[in-house]
């Protein structure tokens, strides 16, 4: 999950660093099939985005194109496309607003997982990482644990304060959702919605990356009938 | 009275004397920079004198631990004399380095303790080496010095003993060593194996192929003796002008003997009639028409820019004269022979953060270098240039110079008006408290912008009109609204752009406030007192930048770390920066920067050293 994170925001919210908002949504079923849906919601941010493409280089970086952009998140599709119980994969990528949504099917918990962390290791340098064997999110049919994505809070200990404010400012929500109610849950900042099938977190990327157990949460769902 | 006016001449003689580390200074440099005023630099760490660019060519040795913790003061330096940072490069080698005085040797070599002595072949002269540099002292004056051959020198000799040996092209050689190829080898490939080879990540661990006889130099060995051996001869060659003929940069260019007599803080000398010479741009033009680039180089002879620097208790003053040869003085005189466009300021607010007017006039100066340049070119022999000066005349005589030179006079004029809130939309998503189902909105938001002005005197406004005219029929974003035009969304895909025309003047901007209430100018809130008057009486140029206005709202993200320290050292001051210039002659113009503050700087001597750096690197 710390790398997923790392791999969709760093580049855009530690690279561009812009008002941001993130929503990270999973529906889990009974059988523990479901759907994922990550979106960047950049359009705050656009006329600020758009001086900074339009540079070669910052602060000694180069800034990538638009086409940059595209191919790597399209590299991160077709990874994703050919991945074992990852199916229907979805995306959109909106460069006059900055919206970039991405959404797949997966058999059951451990397929989305193992999607995720093999293309976290082909998209990262580092090939063995003990985040490589941790596990973010598990599921035993009434009880779903998920955990925390652990933003590299060194990154933030370097940004200028003016960034910082700006990631305070954004939103990052994350939903989990299910056939059947919810019972009860253990993170007392976490939501749940009027027909209870649903749980919100919502916070900002800074508090994410000083706290990385802020999205943690147990949530408990009623016996499946 | 007398006593001290012979004390004056004493002290001047004196220092005449004392003042000997220029007499080092290589006839090759091309541009210098001597600091006079060097107690400044007492304070200086050694690790920040060498962190700067225009250090970057000598610095290895110094930057190598042996100056932690350090400053000038410990370093052995004479600081009665000048320190001449020197830059040069020919066709035939490079060189960089700086000259200055010495007070303490012992103390010196702690610092350049990289460095052993070898024999000197020059009487009086201590010679001391490094893996990169030379470090030559004659009694108590320094030279640190590099000379490198041109890449294109190491190319041409190491290729010419390549090919006579009867050796394939290397290149080939390195990409297709099992295959035949057979197809047509062009530049774009050359340039495609180059990135590939010395671009890679992996570089550090490239290897050229290995020949069979271990005696036989592949192609890079054979570059890299040759770079050894032109290395050495150069060295020679400019050591021996120096030390053996005593003929250094003083005694070349008399213009910088004078000139280094001036008693400001530092001086700075390019000489851009051999700086010119090796533009790349002209590379083609000198292999291809000989003849047409001497006379492009004759053109530019004369042409040298001398500049002082002042520091004062609460300014920094830059006086700077570029000088020319007669015939591209000709042509500058006529370019700026430009009255001020006295409607510029009514679309200057009285609150701007910073304005220049530009005043040039272009037709003027197109016939006189059509004049200048034209017998240049008639007197070359060559179908290519005699094909294209054709093209010139023709167009000269079809080409409707009036409506051209109406339309773009050549005088401009610019304002920064900090930045605005301006209305843009955003995504925002909604959710349902039902099932936490979200939908996407679009909503006014507001970004930051900032408010730039652009505009240029015309007599022809119908011909840009026309264009306007034209554009909006080919789509709806561009609208004429009476007063003015509008391009939605054209800066940034996201803020309008405003075009205004009148009172003779052709105008662009994202100020909508300007567009729609103030088309005809800002009349009581215009430009007025002294300011409008110092624009109208400098020369063909005058900028003006509010630091307090300006400074804070300038975006760090586009300047790095250096530059953004700079920045930040200027942040919190109330001051002001002053661009004049002279009234152009056929010998000369002359600039004057002045940058007046409030407030003190911690480290005059840095902040001096950060002027050098960034005149070094626009200049370089």
């Amino acid at each position: 999950m710390k790398h997923r994170i790392y791999f969709l925001i760093i580049g855009l919210v530690f690279g561009l660093t812009s008002c941001i908002e993130i929503i990270d949504d999973v529906t889990i079923h009974n059988d523990g099939s479901g759907t994922y849906k990550y979106t960047v919601n950049l359009s705050a941010s656009k006329v600020k985005i758009n001086s900074i493409l339009a540079l070669d280089s910052l602060d000694g970086k180069k800034v990538p194109s638009k086409e940059d952009i595209e191919n790597d998140f399209l590299d991160v599709i077709e990874s994703l496309k050919k991945k074992s119980g990852i199916t229907n994969v979805d995306y959109s990528m909106d460069f006059s607003d900055y919206i970039f949504k991405l959404q797949c099917d997966f058999k059951s918990i451990e397929y989305l997982q193992d999607a995720i962390k093999a293309i976290v290791k082909e998209q990262s340098k580092e090939k063995d990482s003990e985040e490589y064997n941790y596990n973010w999110i598990s599921w035993d049919g009434n009880k779903l644990m998920r955990s925390i994505p652990e933003l590299d809070i060194k990154q933030t200990k370097s940004m200028k304060q003016e960034d910082i404010d700006l990631l305070k400012t954004g939103n990052y929500t994350s939903i989990t959702r299910f056939d059947r109610p919810v019972d009860r849950f253990e993170n007392a900042k976490a939501l749940m919605s009027k027909n209870k099938m649903a749980v919100m977190i919502k916070t900002d990327p800074y508090s994410l990356t000083q706290d990385y157990n802020l999205l943690e949460n147990t949530i408990y769902l009623t016996p499946q009938k | 009275m007398r006593f001290y006016l012979s004390l004056i001449a004493l002290t001047t003689v004196l220092n005449g004397f004392a003042q000997q580390s220029e007499l080092l200074i290589p006839k090759d440099a091309v541009t210098v920079f001597s600091l006079n005023n060097i107690q400044l630099l007492q304070k200086v760490s050694l690790d920040d004198l060498v962190s700067y660019e225009f250090m970057s060519e000598v610095q290895q040795e110094l930057f190598d631990g042996s100056t932690s913790g350090k400053t000038l003061k410990d370093s052995g330096l004479d600081f009665d004399q000048r320190l001449n940072v020197f830059y040069g490069k020919g066709d035939q080698y490079e060189i960089s380095g700086f000259t200055f005085g010495m007070k303490d040797k012992e103390q010196l070599f702690t610092v350049f303790d990289d460095f052993e002595k070898s024999k000197s072949p020059y009487e009086g002269v201590e010679l001391y080496t490094s893996f990169f540099n030379n470090l030559l002292i004659k009694g108590n004056q320094g030279l640190l010095i590099r000379v490198e051959p041109t890449m294109e020198k190491i190319d041409e000799i190491t290729d010419s003993i390549w090919y006579a040996r009867g050796f394939e092209d290397p290149w080939m050689e390195l990409y297709y060593p099992e295959d035949d190829y057979e197809g047509e080898f062009d530049g774009e490939m050359e340039e495609e194996m180059y990135q590939e080879t010395f671009d890679t990540e992996d570089q550090g661990n490239y290897f050229p192929p290995d020949q069979e006889d271990p005696l036989k130099k592949n192609y890079f060995e054979l570059r890299d003796s040759v770079n050894t051996i032109y290395q050495q001869r150069y060295f020679s060659f400019v050591c021996d002008e120096l030390f053996k003929d005593g003929y250094n940069l003083m005694k070349h260019d008399l213009r910088f003997t004078e000139h280094i007599k001036h008693t400001s803080e530092g001086i700075f000398y390019l000489d851009n009639s051999r700086s010119v010479q090796k533009a790349q741009n002209l590379w083609y033009l000198q292999t291809m028409f000989p003849t047409l680039y001497n006379d492009v180089k004759e053109l530019y002879t004369g042409n040298v820019i001398l500049g002082d620097l002042f520091l004062k208790d609460n300014a920094v003053e830059f006086k700077v004269e570029a000088r020319y040869g007669q015939e591209l003085g000709s042509i500058y005189e006529k370019m700026n022979n430009s009255k001020f466009d006295k409607d510029v300021l009514k679309y200057i607010h009285k609150d701007n953060s910073a304005f220049f007017s530009y005043n040039v006039n272009l037709r003027e100066a197109y016939e006189q270098a059509y004049k200048v340049i034209v017998p240049i070119l008639e007197n070359e022999r060559n179908v290519q240039v005699s094909y294209n000066l054709l093209m010139l005349e023709l167009i000269n005589e079809y080409v409707n110079k009036d409506a051209l030179f109406d339309t773009y006079k050549g005088s401009m004029f610019g304002t920064f008006n900090g930045i605005r809130k301006i209305k843009t939309k955003k995504i925002i998503f909604e959710y349902d408290e039902e099932t936490f189902d979200y939908i996407e909105r679009e909503v006014e938001a507001e970004e930051d912008m900032p408010i730039f002005t652009l505009g240029f005197s015309t007599e022809r406004g119908d011909i840009p009109e026309k264009i306007l005219k034209h554009l909006s029929r080919l789509t709806s974003r561009f609208k004429n609204m009476g007063d003015y035009w509008v391009y939605e969304e054209a800066v940034l895909d996201a803020a309008s752009l405003y075009m205004i025309h009148k009172n003779g003047l052709f105008i662009f901007t994202n100020d909508e406030d300007l567009a729609m209430n103030h088309s005809d100018g800002y009349g009581a809130d215009a430009l007025k007192g002294s300011l409008a008057k110092k624009a109208k009486k400098s020369g063909f140029m005058y900028g003006h930048i509010d630091w307090s206005r300006t400074i804070d709202h300038f975006p760090r993200d586009f300047f790095n770390e250096e530059e953004n320290e700079m920045l930040d050292a200027m942040r919190g001051k109330t001051g002001n920066m002053e661009l004049t210039s002279s009234k152009t002659t056929k010998e000369s113009t002359k600039f004057n920067l002045v940058y007046n503050f409030n407030g003190e700087y911690e480290n005059s001597g840095k902040y001096l050293l950060d002027l050098v750096n960034s005149v070094y690197v626009i200049s370089k």
